[in-house]
């Protein structure tokens, strides 16, 4: 019942998810003509864009917020095994360099 | 009763040492899984568009427009079954019902259109084997297409379950399970668009 109480508005999580998604939209349509931005600054503002919407999915509508802290630890280990193998990837790069 | 909590799944009260209910944390585990499955797909298509200099990209054969109308959907479909979760755990049969219902038609919804983009793609002889641009459109989206099939197939499961009554007592928890695999192959897609059809 107090979960019910305490449950966050989802109609407005939703609407800043979809907020989100057309800005990343805009500035990819804006690049390269009206925003003054390198392609590799547009590419990074649109994957932070996406990793908020991911977070804010993850928290509110799959309740990691109010959930119990294993669950969360679940899913923040194959993030950190994926941080590892970028690491690993990127490292060889700079091998070959 | 030192770790041990008695925690309410599918109303049956449930001893668990972790106080989660074990088809909660399957589900959890499972989608810890699919996030590797998802990073290896989308690795391997960043992986190879970094080391190819001359990246054919999807020349404008992919509609931002549309591409954009079926993420909506999708975010859309998000909020649905999490409405019909908090309509769940109010009572509210009819609005779970309602809610749970209109997530599959926008889930439909999602794939009709994707249908409709690969035939627009077939139309214009573009297929897998065209360029590493389309091998990879096809599989990242294929496979994301596969999920959202397997998800309503799981809410179409969960909602057969709302019409009996008995069952539907004692299988609530289902729905939150439904819910946490949409919203997962929600997430998927808000990475698959950008890369896809942005970058």
């Amino acid at each position: 019942m107090n979960r019910a109480l305490s449950q966050p508005n989802y109609l407005v999580i939703g609407i800043w998810l979809a907020g989100l998604m057309l800005l990343g939209v805009l500035l990819s349509e804006l690049s390269g003509g009206w925003l003054p931005l390198p392609r590799w600054g547009v590419v990074t503002l649109i994957l932070i864009l996406s990793t908020i919407k991911a977070t804010l999915v993850a928290l509110y509508y799959m309740h990691l917020q109010s959930d119990r802290r294993l669950l969360a630890f679940i899913a923040i280990v194959p993030l950190l095994l994926i941080a590892v193998v970028l690491g690993l990837l990127y490292s060889t790069y700079l091998v070959r360099l | 009763m030192s770790n041990a909590h008695a925690v309410a799944l599918s109303g049956h009260l449930e001893e668990t040492r972790t106080g989660i209910p074990n088809g909660k944390l399957g589900m959890w585990v499972f989608l810890a899984s699919e996030v590797m499955f998802f990073t290896g797909l989308i690795g391997a298509y960043v992986v190879l568009r970094i080391s190819n200099l001359q990246w054919p990209g999807h020349e404008g054969h992919l509609s931002v427009p549309i591409g954009t109308l079926n993420t909506l959907i999708l975010i859309g479909s998000s909020v649905t079954i999490v409405l019909a979760l908090a309509a769940s755990q109010r009572g509210a049969i009819g609005r779970t019902r309602g809610w749970l219902l209109l997530t599959i038609l926008l889930g439909a919804l999602f794939l009709g259109i994707k249908g409709t983009e690969y035939s627009a793609k077939f139309a214009h002889h573009i297929f897998p084997h065209t360029n590493i641009f389309w091998s990879c459109y096809f599989t990242l989206t294929g496979f994301h297409a596969l999920h959202v099939l397997g998800g309503i197939a799981f809410n179409l499961f969960v909602l057969r379950q709302t019409f009996r009554p008995n069952a539907w007592g004692l299988q609530q928890g289902r729905l939150e399970l439904a819910g946490l695999y949409w919203h997962f192959v929600d997430i998927v897609w808000i990475f698959l668009f950008p890369l896809l059809y942005l970058l």
